[in-house]
């Protein structure tokens, strides 16, 4: 019944994103496009958080990489869009997965602390590499997608849908992967390691290949972004894209697909409606964030084990 | 030969000069680890606001250095305490990750507090303790460095004396030991959290005012600077002050010699990188630590 009434809810969702692209004049679509490319990055955070149970901030480094790659590809390539992404999710998925294994061992909050500086290696990587990347200035995207029977992806509507089918795709497949084998044994990674590892699960292959999952969605979302908006920076792919990833996955709770997508989608239309904020927009992001966390819904949270905190027990 | 003189004692001065700062740091972030199992990420912005607000005092009124210094404990050990009743003392029964979450939540925040109250332009916190620059034979500590391994030397030694001597410290050492013991012996758990936010709340402090005639004080420069304080503290293993700042001192020290061998930039790459390298080598922090 449940899940019946889940998939009601989502088709309808993206029934109504689908109209909104259809009837939306160019500078909405424009801004409803940029909410669609956070929920892209939100939903690959969801592959190791909310079914591994691993807090990663290298969220923006992924997306980063796909963007750089792309826009550095494409003039050798031109034309050959598909099989660019096909090489950069296939090299970001390798990368994410050969990152991450090394790092299972490491607890909650080291684990958070090394995709950190995962995302800062990544930027600094492309301030030092500048002749190449344009440093801090960034660099156009001169070159077009171009995608068999449609030809060259220019304008506003093509890539909200390209956009919207991205987050389609990220959904079924985040489906599919929690209702199989692979997201039971992640699930069980994250309700409890040691009893996990005592099952039979190989916690490190199966938490990377989650890793690897969410760096390819997320290196496709910045393939698209680059493309999109005609602009490569490393201001685009820094620790602020990490962070927000993490803020509304976390609002809409770890695991589930409709909340964190709903949750993007309503408070960043919210948020960006507010211009006021201006400066104190980071602010507003910290006190939703702790607000959500405190009274917010609970989501793959629901971590059973009592004692496991600073009650009683704890710390031997 | 007179060239790597120079070299090492160029070295051992910039790197004394941060490491002292990123030894204060891995004091605070050990203090919080040791007794509530916590990371703290917002490690970086109580220091980021402390700094700030020693700075607006530097521009209202005339600061002497014993005033500087009680002003900073003081302004620290109220940020530390505030920070702990709004991340852990809220949520003493949630989970540990909503716990982590919630300090990354509080970074954000004081970060938008500073960027409200001080803008995004980089201030310059002033020298505010008047020690001289040292010089013996061919070493050399500037300013800035004396002033800041002073800080941080004296911190560490108060810091261990008050940990081993005093009622309040070894209370935290023994939450830290085994909370439950340390419960049934009638010490408040709560309050020894409470009290060792506060502490990493006053070395932040006097980090902040080690580090601010250096690099300047700036929004964005807490993230940064909690990462190395926090491997600084992975470096030295979170079981002893000594060891805790050591691990700083080398790290700023590992820093300099990469920024003189190589350039500016890839600096912060290979010590980033160095830093995930050290993280898996150190003990503390696997999620499923082996059986002893």
């Amino acid at each position: 019944m449940a899940a019946a009434r889940a998939r009601a809810a989502g088709t309808s969702l993206f029934a109504l994103l689908a109209v909104l692209g259809c009837v939306l004049p160019d500078y909405e679509l424009l801004a409803v496009s940029q909410h669609l490319f956070l929920a892209v990055n939100v939903m690959a955070l969801n592959f190791c958080l909310g079914l591994g149970g691993q807090v990663s901030l290298a969220q923006g480094a992924f997306c980063g990489l796909g963007a750089y790659a792309s826009a550095l590809l494409h003039p050798e390539l031109p034309g050959g869009s598909l099989a660019i992404a096909a090489v950069v999710a296939t090299a970001v998925y390798a990368l994410a997965a050969a990152v991450s294994r090394p790092l299972e061992k490491l607890g909650e909050g080291f684990l958070a602390m090394a995709t950190l500086a995962v995302t800062l290696i990544f930027t600094n990587l492309i301030l030092s590499l500048s002749p190449l990347t344009g440093g801090t200035a960034g660099m156009m995207v001169d070159s077009k997608l171009s995608l068999p029977f449609l030809g060259a992806i220019t304008g506003d509507k093509p890539y909200y849908f390209l956009f919207l089918g991205l987050l389609l795709a990220s959904v079924l497949v985040f489906a599919r992967v929690r209702a199989s084998r692979l997201g039971r044994a992640l699930l069980a990674c994250h309700d409890d390691p040691e009893a996990a590892s005592a099952c039979g699960v190989n916690r490190a292959a199966v938490r990377s290949l989650a890793f690897g999952l969410g760096g390819a969605l997320s290196a496709l979302a910045g393939m698209l972004q680059a493309h999109y908006s005609g602009f490569v920076s490393p201001g685009q792919y820094s620790l602020e894209l990490s962070l927000k990833a993490l803020l509304f996955l976390v609002i809409g709770g770890p695991g589930r697909i409709l909340g964190p997508i709903a949750a993007v989608l309503l408070l960043e239309t919210a948020l960006s409606k507010i211009h006021f904020l201006g400066e104190a927009r980071v602010l507003v992001h910290g006190l939703l964030l702790g607000l959500a966390l405190l009274w917010g819904p609970v989501g793959a949270f629901r971590t059973g084990r009592a004692g496991f905190t600073n009650a009683p027990g704890a710390g031997t | 030969m007179a060239s790597f003189t120079a070299y090492a004692v160029q070295t051992v001065n910039s790197g004394l000069a941060l490491g002292s700062v990123y030894g204060l740091m891995a004091l605070g972030f050990s203090l919080i680890y040791n007794s509530s199992r916590l990371i703290n990420f917002a490690q970086g912005e109580l220091l980021l606001l402390c700094g700030l607000t020693l700075y607006s005092l530097t521009q209202a009124v005339q600061v002497n250095p014993i005033f500087a210094l009680a002003a900073a404990a003081v302004c620290g050990y109220g940020a530390g305490f505030a920070m702990y009743s709004t991340t852990l003392g809220l949520s003493f029964r949630s989970s540990p990750l909503r716990q982590l979450m919630l300090t990354v939540a509080a970074s954000l925040t004081w970060q938008g507090v500073a960027i409200l109250v001080w803008g995004k332009k980089p201030l310059l916190l002033p020298r505010l303790l008047p020690i001289p620059a040292v010089s013996a034979g061919p070493f050399y500590l500037s300013a800035d460095t004396a002033a800041s391994l002073t800080m941080a030397l004296t911190a560490a030694a108060l810091l261990s004396l008050f940990l081993a001597k005093t009622r309040y410290g070894r209370a935290i050492r023994a939450v830290s030991m085994n909370s439950l013991a340390a419960r049934l012996q009638g010490v408040s758990p709560t309050n020894a959290h409470a009290l060792s936010f506060a502490l990493a709340g006053v070395t932040a402090a006097l980090g902040s005012m080690a580090v601010g005639p250096q690099t300047m004080l700036r929004f964005d420069m807490g993230l940064g600077l909690g990462l190395k304080g926090f491997v600084a503290a992975s470096l030295g293993g979170y079981d002893s002050v000594w060891k805790v700042f050591a691990g700083g001192a080398i790290l700023g020290l590992i820093e300099a010699a990469l920024v003189l061998t190589f350039s500016a930039e890839l600096k912060e790459t290979l010590s980033y990188a160095l830093l995930i390298g050290l993280l898996l080598l150190a003990k503390t922090g696997r999620s499923c630590p082996e059986k002893a």
